[in-house]
């Protein structure tokens, strides 16, 4: 484990120094997620122009979701994103045989190696808007109520890098540029929007078999409306349930994996 | 131009190479927009018990969300980084030796995609009204053919657009970001995200001055037969004044970028 997080500290600081040498690309990074922001907020704003309430949510309410989302989105952006992005090139070239012989587990190095450092500005933003939706939040909460938001959003996180990598992870069998992770942005969506809207058979779908709002939503939902066990349950269990499908499809694509060596 | 029709018989082949991945990409982005869109406002009306918001009944909103996903596929062409990529990886030297024009070569390229798209707006837009009305008449085949018109004169004012933004790549190293920009503004500017009727009234005004509502908001309108001749006539004079000042920035950055570039083999 130690050697894990010593491993994890020269990322960041390879990371960081990279990040410097390309300065414009810095600050355009920046003022794209700044603009992703403001769009969402803007979107819910419009919203409330014509309702006072959306999904049994007051304004303030939804600012809190948006603040998660947010904060969610820029968690994955800083942590994982950019890995991801290169990993259908790494498949498709054969150079993921510089990630199979070393003496680490291949999908941490390859989640975790590049920090973005760029979008950790962007990720001080997110956090200063969530910190200031709480501000705005006319319900009281407790200490308690925050520490379990806070595991519940540290979850949606990884429920959210679970499937972003399972969108990616088809390029082992269709060779692909891409893999679905288009399709997984516009899926992306679902995490935007409250998880009330969602009836019947759609509720299912974005509450079990693609979780999306599972990620931001459900966890809002706990901390207004207060901690409820059967929601706290279906979130661990489903996060734990797409934690297992990444390592058996990742090891099920490593099989299918083929290079004429790098 | 002999060589048009190879380039985009070539560039039609190329969107269907990975045909699982196409279709499922395209009908998961399509029906997933969609639903969410569809879930949202369908939340909003049982909320407020109306069964009309600013002209928009739910039944509209929905065409509308049916429409606006391809239609903003018509707009994007081929994916961002069209030319930044090529520029950035030295593979740009090619468009410099070979006998054909830069400019023409990328406007084919980009609007095969669009056509690609165009043609299934179509098939999901009768689709639809058969499924919804069981037919269609004439005065709505002739919207229909109208609003993809105008969607394919817009997709050819945002690949100015794009190509004023993807040319900055000959300064900068990475402008992939300006791009996924440029996507933000136009899906919400455009009425992607929103149709611009639910907008305030003040920023409806300003927003007409600008080319966005005329990239999503008027040619979805106009297929579902919301617009009016003179709007129609409107939205082509402000897209039309852009595309010339599009036109203008897109060369002088070509001929001053030239100079910039620096590139080894092809």
């Amino acid at each position: 484990m130690r050697r894990y997080i010593r491993l994890y500290l020269y990322f960041l600081r390879f990371s960081f120094s990279k990040a410097m040498e390309f300065r414009l690309d810095f600050f355009f990074r920046f003022v794209m997620d700044c603009i992703y922001y403001v769009v969402n907020i803007l979107f819910f704003k419009v919203i409330y122009l014509h309702t006072p309430v959306l999904a049994g949510w007051r304004e303030d309410e939804i600012m809190i979701f948006v603040g998660t989302y947010i904060l969610i989105d820029a968690i994955n952006m800083t942590v994982f994103s950019t890995n991801l992005w290169w990993l259908p090139w790494l498949i498709n070239k054969g150079d993921l045989d510089y990630y199979l012989i070393r003496p680490v587990r291949p999908l941490f190095f390859l989640s975790l190696r590049e920090f973005s450092a760029n979008s950790f500005m962007n990720l001080l933003i997110a956090g200063g808007f969530f910190i200031f939706s709480l501000s705005q939040y006319q319900g009281t909460y407790s200490v308690g109520d925050l520490f379990l938001f806070t595991i519940l959003i540290i979850n949606g996180s990884l429920l959210f890098y679970c499937i972003q990598t399972l969108t990616i992870l088809p390029v082992f069998w269709t060779q692909s540029t891409r893999g679905f992770v288009d399709l997984f942005y516009t899926l992306g969506l679902a995490m935007e929007r409250p998880h009330r809207i969602y009836k019947g058979i759609y509720k299912v779908l974005f509450t079990t078999l693609l979780p999306f709002a599972l990620i931001a939503s459900f966890p809002v939902k706990v901390f207004i409306d207060g901690p409820d066990l059967m929601t706290i349950l279906h979130i661990s269990a489903v996060t734990a349930a797409f934690f297992c499908l990444l390592n058996f499809v990742w090891t099920k694509g490593l099989k299918n994996y083929s290079s004429a060596s790098s | 131009m002999n060589w048009w029709p190879h380039v985009v018989s070539l560039e039609f082949r190329k969107i269907l190479v990975f045909r699982t991945e196409f279709w499922v990409t395209f009908l998961g982005q399509s029906l997933v927009q969609l639903v969410i869109a569809r879930s949202l406002w369908t939340a909003i009306f049982e909320q407020q018990n109306v069964s009309e918001i600013n002209g928009f009944t739910l039944p509209m909103l929905t065409l509308y969300y049916v429409i606006v996903p391809i239609g903003s596929r018509i707009l994007t062409g081929e994916n961002l980084g069209f030319l930044s990529r090529e520029i950035y990886e030295g593979t740009f030297t090619r468009y410099l030796l070979y006998p054909l024009s830069w400019f023409q070569y990328k406007t084919l390229t980009y609007f095969t995609y669009s056509l690609f798209y165009a043609f299934q707006l179509m098939i999901f837009f009768v689709g639809y009204k058969f499924y919804l009305n069981g037919g269609m008449s004439l005065f709505e085949f002739g919207n229909l053919f109208l609003g993809i018109g105008l969607f394919l004169i817009s997709s050819l004012t945002y690949l100015l657009i794009s190509m004023a933004v993807e040319l900055l790549s000959l300064w900068a190293d990475n402008i992939w970001s300006l791009m996924v920009m440029l996507r933000f503004f136009s899906n919400f500017l455009g009425g992607a995200l929103i149709p611009l009727a639910f907008f305030p009234k003040e920023a409806q005004v300003i927003l007409s001055y600008t080319p966005f509502p005329n990239l999503i908001s008027l040619p979805a309108r106009t297929m579902m037969g919301l617009t009016s001749g003179q709007e129609i006539f409107q939205g082509l004079l402000v897209i039309g004044f852009w595309a010339v000042i599009l036109a203008l920035i897109v060369n002088l950055l070509w001929q001053r970028g030239q100079k910039k570039y620096t590139g080894v083999g092809i």
